[in-house]
């Protein structure tokens, strides 16, 4: 795709706020609309924008093929790992251990918020993989 | 290449094509009247949206109900589907790097 | 019956008259896709018959009863549906793009004729 000033400026531009809303849907995915998928898509959506509008090298010097598919292989492992620490504390896989609390903070939300970020780096890790070697560029 | 449109071939191409869409459609109208004759509403969606309702911000701490039914009471599926994710990133970089393994008759 | 279940499921149905009757390969993974969206459309619209406001328990709307809110259910179900969707998605359109590579070409009966011309290669007519 031929490059362009506006493409060019604009994206580099956007896509750190598109990132921050990704990183928002993520986090208050127990308390409005989002969650884990949501935003997971939308942290993608920004590094493909990025793609998109530069040119490969400099997107996967900030974005390297070997830290994405470390990610996401490390969000899988972390999941399971919480679901088998669950096993042994409460008796189920993936129970809910953490004490609860009646608010709305982070730490009142028992382990949800850690499901929900593991997720979220899982799903816009996976994606930008997909993407990435769809439209080869490494 | 293009294909030489012979006596029959017409004739074939519209009886097929009518026979689909006769199917397409038959399949449509059984459906629609299977969804008339279903009840307007069920009396087991009440009770569970109603244990979800009184119970969700107790035992999974989420307010979002759609949350604490995929993380919480389901998380096993989630599980699942983010296996389903990781098999197709990983068929994605085999296929794109290396060819679909088609060989061709040396 | 209301205007809503028609339309979703003429847009289900063309999805699968779109992924027979079409001989692009493209084509028939946007016809997947169709498919897909369909179901899951029809999925979140039965299940927000029974209620009016989004399953959100904070705020301003603590308070609300069983009988006024959507079923959450379903709509968890379709995330996954979703999820699962794109998968399927990216790993066609790869293959595709492998066909194209080997062959040549999108059509389907056209690489279907050329696979076969490369496994048994005409013999010339004596």
């Amino acid at each position: 795709m031929r490059k362009t000033d506006i493409l060019d400026v604009m994206s580099r531009k956007l896509a750190p706020f598109v990132m921050l809303f990704g990183f928002y849907l993520v986090a208050n995915g127990h308390l409005s609309p989002g969650g884990g998928f949501q935003g997971g898509v939308v942290i993608a959506s920004a590094v493909i924008l990025l793609l998109l509008a530069q040119e490969a090298g400099s997107v996967t010097t900030s974005f390297p093929l070997t830290a994405l598919s470390v990610a996401e292989s490390a969000a899988l492992f972390v999941f399971i790992s919480v679901g088998i620490v669950g096993l042994l504390a409460a008796g189920a896989f993936l129970s809910v251990f953490l004490p609860l609390g009646s608010g709305t903070t982070v730490l009142d939300s028992g382990f949800i918020f850690v499901l929900n970020l593991v997720i979220g780096v899982k799903v816009g890790a996976g994606i930008t993989l997909i993407c990435f070697h769809i439209l080869e560029a490494h | 290449m293009t294909v030489r449109n012979r006596h029959g071939s017409v004739w074939k191409k519209v009886v097929a094509s009518s026979l689909l869409l006769f199917l397409v459609a038959a399949t449509g109208v059984l459906f629609l009247d299977a969804y008339r004759a279903a009840p307007a509403s069920n009396p087991e969606a009440r009770t569970e949206k109603r244990y979800i309702v009184d119970n969700a911000k107790r035992e999974t701490g989420a307010e979002n109900l759609v949350t604490s039914i995929y993380l919480g009471y389901r998380a096993f599926d989630t599980l699942g589907e983010t296996i389903v994710l990781l098999m197709a990133v990983a068929g994605v970089v085999r296929l794109a790097s290396a060819g679909s393994g088609v060989r061709k008759k040396p | 019956m209301e205007l809503s279940p028609i339309l979703i499921v003429i847009l289900t149905l063309t999805g699968i008259w779109g992924t027979i009757a079409c001989r692009n390969l493209i084509k028939k993974v946007i016809g997947l896709g169709i498919v897909n969206s369909g179901v899951v459309m029809l999925f979140v619209y039965v299940g927000s018959r029974s209620g009016s406001h989004a399953p959100i328990l904070i705020g301003q709307t603590a308070g609300l009863d069983a009988s006024q809110i959507v079923d959450p259910l379903p709509q968890a179900l379709m995330l996954t549906a979703i999820v699962v969707g794109v998968a399927l998605t990216s790993l066609a359109l790869v293959l595709a793009y492998g066909i194209h590579a080997t062959y040549g070409t999108l059509d389907i009966r056209e690489a279907e004729r050329r696979a076969k011309e490369q496994l048994e290669p005409e013999e010339p007519a004596q």
